[in-house]
């Protein structure tokens, strides 16, 4: 192909060349994005709760402690404690294999395993990683928004004769959510960012492309400054969503 | 001209050259070499760097007189420090291509290298064509990356990159991708440490060469390398690392 320059530096044609790659590329960025997105919120909301855990009474106290208050706190210690490029590395090769192996694979084996290996394998363990790690960030921001509403609420509540699922779905949470959207939205354009990580594991997403054109040409411009107004547009856009949601849900707030 | 005994003029010229550069030579060459790249080069527990490039250098260094300082300098910044002058030289696995020749000058070849297919033990797979639909492991932008890529179209979603050798293999063994392409001194030294893997070998991949690279334009150190590499080539020395590290005889390589 004939070298194509605009303003007389940036080689098109390479980027032209390999221009599948990037599209593929953009729509793995984004749907792994919207899927941990998605189950990080998930996750982050069962483990917020859990490491607010409490009751009343001898046995089940401890029980909160032990089995439900001890395990959630570890577990976000750990995934904020460690850098994610460690994780999705650990995920993929040594956690992975050991759990889906054709030979010998503690929850998969046999052909099953040889083919989601093949398949999905990159897939499933950065959206694993992706997801935990999220989950982590995101219980912090709903424990944070949760114990953010004022005690006098909860008690206000529960002196009208609202059960504590009331209290939380009628009073607490809506509240808490409004305080919870900015630091989501945070957190959502951080994910989509870190996805680029997942590269590392051979995953074809926007990151992959760029690494993939950078190794075959030698150059660096073209391909790194092609995704990386990709991921400006789409963090953009993310944005403008979350101001949306912000703005929708704020209206309680503002007077 | 003086015809001399075949064999005394490259020694005449070695003497000749060691004398001049003893003493032109007030500080000790710069050698550079990515130590991640066993085994040709690779730091020991004791950070010690060793490996066949690193014996092949020190032998040539013996037999022309010149001081060596061996820094570990990482591969994607090699060339730039030998740009810089940071580096006087570079002997890190560098196969001699077109594309580099125009920016840097290389010696003679040093190593036949080869591109080898790893495979698990019970594949049938017997050549690059047979891996026509299944999914190849390589290391971005390696010769391997140019094989695969030109076998199997470049787009392809059945060629997974990574950016290491040890990663092609450990992809590999934990049944990510059904082989991994990469050059033979490398896969050959990482399949041997994994029971349940074994190498395939394609007639039709590329012939190539490792080479030492100097600055573009330093005839006087590319001429004592030659002439170094070609006395211990001559004498034995060669064949003895080459056993060293491979534990094969050595292939005969082209003089340029």
């Amino acid at each position: 192909m004939e070298p194509v320059l605009w303003f007389g530096w940036f080689r098109a044609d390479i980027i032209a060349e390999y221009s599948e790659l990037f599209w593929r590329g953009l729509a793995m960025t984004v749907g792994v994005t919207i899927v941990c997105i998605l189950q990080g919120s998930l996750l982050g909301l069962l483990v917020g709760m859990a490491r607010l855990a409490d009751a009343r009474h001898a046995p089940a106290r401890q029980l909160c402690r032990f089995l439900v208050r001890w395990p959630a706190t570890i577990y976000v210690s750990f995934f904020r404690g460690t850098p994610l490029f460690v994780q999705i590395l650990l995920m993929h090769f040594a956690v992975l294999p050991l759990l889906i192996n054709p030979v010998d694979g503690l929850l998969i084996a046999g052909d099953t395993a040889r083919e989601i290996k093949q398949d999905y394998g990159a897939l499933v363990s950065g959206v694993l990683a992706l997801t935990l790690n999220a989950g982590a960030y995101i219980s912090e921001i709903f424990r944070a928004g949760i114990q953010s509403i004022d005690r006098g609420q909860t008690e206000a509540a529960r002196s009208l004769g609202l059960s504590y699922r009331q209290t939380m779905y009628h009073v607490v949470l809506p509240q808490a959510f409004r305080r919870m959207l900015p630091p989501l939205g945070n957190n959502a354009i951080a994910l989509l960012k870190d996805s680029s990580l997942v590269s590392a594991v051979g995953l074809a997403e926007l990151a992959y492309a760029a690494r993939t054109v950078a190794g075959a040409y030698s150059r660096y411009w073209e391909p790194y400054l092609t995704i990386a107004v990709m991921y400006w547009t789409l963090t953009l856009g993310l944005a403008y969503m979350v101001r949306r949601l912000e703005h929708r849900y704020g209206r309680g707030d503002t007077r | 001209m003086i015809r001399l005994p075949r064999g005394v003029r490259p020694a005449l010229l070695l003497l000749v050259l060691a004398s001049s550069t003893a003493e032109a030579q007030s500080r000790p060459l710069v050698v550079g070499s990515s130590a991640t790249y066993p085994p040709f080069a690779y730091e020991t527990p004791a950070k010690e760097i060793v490996g066949f490039d690193v014996d092949i250098i020190k032998a040539i260094a013996q037999k022309t007189g010149l001081t060596l300082k061996i820094v570990n300098t990482p591969f994607t910044g090699v060339f730039a420090s030998l740009n810089n002058g940071d580096l006087d030289l570079i002997i890190s696995g560098v196969t001699i291509n077109d594309r580099r020749k125009q920016s840097y000058d290389f010696t003679a070849p040093y190593f036949e290298a080869r591109q080898l297919i790893a495979v698990h033990k019970d594949s049938t797979v017997k050549s690059l064509q047979n891996l026509a639909g299944k999914k190849v492991a390589v290391v971005t932008g390696s010769t391997g990356d140019d094989v695969a890529s030109r076998a199997f179209g470049k787009t392809s979603a059945n060629i997974r990159r990574f950016d290491t050798t040890p990663l092609i293999i450990a992809e590999l063994a934990g049944y990510g991708v059904d082989a991994a392409i990469g050059d033979n001194g490398v896969i050959a030294y990482r399949v041997a440490e994994q029971k349940d893997l074994k190498t395939v070998t394609d007639p039709t991949f590329p012939q190539e060469y490792f080479g030492i690279v100097v600055k573009q334009g330093n005839a006087a150190l590319r001429t004592i390398l030659n002439t170094g590499l070609a006395a211990i080539q001559a004498d034995g020395t060669y064949a003895r690392i080459y056993k060293k590290w491979f534990q094969a005889e050595p292939p005969v390589l082209p003089r340029q």
